[in-house]
């Protein structure tokens, strides 16, 4: 046999060893080992021929890519086992170089694949760690509007109590943080939104003029508090009936709004609306809101639409760092776009660009919103209050009691209120929706299909949740409930609520 | 006469067999990533709890990208015991355990073979066990490499169980 052949370099060494594993012949053209040495002392590979001498079938064998450790070098080899004439015959294929060559290719591929998964992993993981983000987002947001409710409702009681002054101004105090901590609440759950893709866009058809007196009757209270000048202009030739968000159009004036009045505390903010042009159906309306405030270093400016991004040392100053970080994000959002200038001590400017529809044709005048009346004045009415937190019971049975034409009862679970309705007759129920056994989806649908009786099965239903996502609107409607209210509520809401389901049912 | 048994590492490439390998034999770890091309063979000598002493004759082979049917049936010639390890973080190294141990047991029906979860320090145990649980895949131990957990215990645990 060569010992040497050209392809691939290849080496080769023959080795017989005794069926006693002795070695009685070898050459040293890859390995020095001695004759007369046992093979098994040498490398742990050799024990497979005790395998292969135990069967008696075997009597060739070959083992490709053996790794073997040679005076501090390593060989590969492809081995080939005979057994034949009593004596064993192993032949020793060198192949070093070609399977470390292969071995590069080999770490390149599987090395990509590897990384591909890790990337896939942790883009999993993320995913997760968003999911969970927006969940525990959600289900603090809930936590906290339940008692928040409370506050604000009691508030609300408490204004219309006889008051000392100090007495009034506590209570002044009081709804001022509550309002605060409802508006904060509110953008930690647009935030979470618009992170997971889940805030969604409307269009409606909305009076223009009526968004910008809402906002102008909101902030001259302020101004005069503060003692600023507020003023407003709105082109007049800006539609009277506009299509878009309404709500987050609002919403990003708000926000850049109390951002002025946070940051001004002498001069002028002013509200400057203007058309940009008109095409076919298509309207683009600028809105420049300018102040006269501490404004913002310009190394800053870069950065004032990033989250939790503030840059005032000054503390009395409250915010997360949240409103414009969901300003920049509504107006993208709204295919908009936000422009800032500012100098330190002088003031800063706004300007925000947003697309609009109108309609072309002259549109229907707008609907008001409808005014509903009990239709018995003499009459109370009585209402099942189906509500498990003790501290919303007392707040809407406070309420209604106070109104004067209302009975309340009070059930503490879907059970209880099931066996409520089977006993006395309602004009109305308001149903809290998370409660333990029977929830208020449940006990809506059993009062909706479980009864003959209209009385029972026809009784007007408003949903009570602190959740305010739309879907949560959509599921408390296909449940079977007329009306739904989030918490924390106003009590005129509240009331205005009653009255109209009471009076829509009367009417039917 | 000294008691000698083969024990072979299987399983997709990457999950950490020779990790696992030079974890047991040396007590080594590295971060590096390197493949293993054919086969390496190690031997450790182990003592039992009556006394006696096992070498273990470790064959740490090339992992497989698909099944372990792919595996070189020469390197599984006179196995006492198969280790079939899986990464915890990649489904795709476990998603079809069931089908590779089917194969082996039936081809290699008087080798002793276990399951290993490799990777623990990557995973919650608790999560990837329910997970487990759930795919219904067999697993006899979970291990982590680089932190040495259940490694010693697991190979040690085999060698009273194959020197029966």
């Amino acid at each position: 046999m060569q010992s040497q052949s050209s392809q691939f370099n290849q080496k080769i060494q023959l080795v017989t060893v005794s069926l006693d594993g002795i070695i009685k012949e070898t050459d040293h053209h890859i390995f020095n080992w001695e004759i007369g040495s046992s093979i098994y002392d040498i490398h742990p590979f050799f024990e497979i021929l005790k395998s292969i001498l135990q069967d008696p079938d075997i009597k060739e064998f070959s083992f490709p890519c053996i790794h073997f450790e040679n005076n501090g070098f390593e060989n590969i080899c492809d081995v080939s086992i005979k057994i034949d004439l009593g004596e064993i015959v192993i032949v020793f294929f060198e192949y070093t170089k070609k399977y470390k060559e292969l071995n590069e290719t080999a770490q390149q591929r599987n090395e990509s694949i590897l990384i591909a998964k890790e990337l896939e992993l942790r883009n999993k993981y993320l995913i997760e760690k968003e999911a969970f983000k927006n969940d525990f987002i959600a289900n603090i947001n809930h936590e906290i509007r339940t008692p928040l409710t409370s506050i604000m409702g009691f508030i609300e009681v408490l204004e219309k109590t006889k008051l000392s002054f100090d007495q009034e101004e506590l209570t002044r105090i009081i709804k001022r943080d509550s309002q605060h901590l409802h508006a904060l609440i509110d953008d930690m759950v647009d935030i979470s939104k618009i992170e997971s893709g889940t805030l969604n866009i409307v269009e409606e058809r909305f009076i223009f003029k009526d968004l910008v007196e809402g906002l102008k009757e909101a902030y001259s209270i302020i101004a005069e508090e503060k003692n600023i000048h507020f003023e407003t202009h709105v082109d007049p030739n800006i539609q009277e009936y506009i299509i878009g968000d309404r709500m987050r159009v609002y919403q990003i004036l708000n926000n850049l709004l109390t951002n002025a009045f946070k940051f001004t505390e002498e001069g002028k903010i002013s509200l400057s609306i203007t058309k940009n042009y008109q095409r076919t159906n298509k309207l683009s309306i600028n809105f420049r809101i300018e102040d006269t405030g501490m404004g913002i270093l310009e190394e800053h400016l870069d950065h004032i639409f990033d989250r939790f991004s503030r840059f005032i040392g000054n503390k009395q100053i409250s915010g997360t760092g949240l409103g414009l970080a969901i300003v920049k994000n509504l107006v993208d959002k709204l295919n908009g776009e936000i422009k800032v200038i500012s100098q330190p001590e002088k003031g800063t400017t706004f300007n925000v660009k947003l697309p609009f529809k109108f309609e072309i044709s002259k549109p229907a005048p707008e609907r008001k919103k409808k005014k509903y009346s009990l239709p018995d004045t003499k009459k109370k009415f009585r209402i099942l209050l189906v509500e498990d937190e003790e501290t919303t019971q007392y707040l809407v049975m406070k309420i209604l009691i106070s109104h004067g034409s209302f009975y309340v009862d009070l059930a503490i679970n879907g059970e209880e209120a099931i066996k409520c309705i089977e006993r006395r007759n309602y004009d109305l129920v308001l149903m809290d929706l998370k409660m333990s056994n029977i929830d208020g989806y449940q006990a809506t649908q059993m009062i909706r299909n479980n009864y003959g009786d209209e009385v029972i099965s026809g009784v007007p239903i408003i949903g009570f949740t602190s959740h305010t996502q739309e879907s949560e609107r959509d599921k408390c409607l296909r449940s079977g409930m007329d009306d739904f209210i989030s918490k924390p509520f106003k009590r005129e809401d509240l009331i205005y609520r009653i009255i109209k389901q009471i009076a829509k049912k009367a009417a039917n | 006469m000294k008691l000698s048994k083969k024990v072979v590492l299987l399983g997709h490439f990457g999950v950490g067999k020779t990790s696992l390998f030079r974890r047991f034999i040396d007590n080594a770890f590295s971060e590096e990533y390197k493949v293993t091309l054919g086969v390496q063979i190690k031997k450790k000598v182990v003592q039992l709890p009556d006394g006696r002493e096992l070498s273990m004759i470790i064959w740490d082979t090339e992992g497989h990208s698909n099944s372990v049917e792919d595996t070189r049936k020469s390197y599984l010639l006179g196995s006492d015991a198969f280790i079939y390890v899986f990464d915890l973080t990649r489904e795709d190294t476990y998603k079809y355990l069931n089908q590779d141990l089917e194969y082996l047991k039936n081809t290699y029906n008087k080798v002793i073979t276990k399951t290993i979860g490799n990777k623990l320090d990557l995973v919650s145990e608790r999560v990837i066990t329910k997970q487990l649980k759930e795919l219904d895949i067999p697993f006899d131990c979970l291990t982590s490499a680089k932190t040495n957990k259940n490694v010693q215990k697991f190979f040690l645990d085999l060698a009273e169980e194959i020197a029966k």
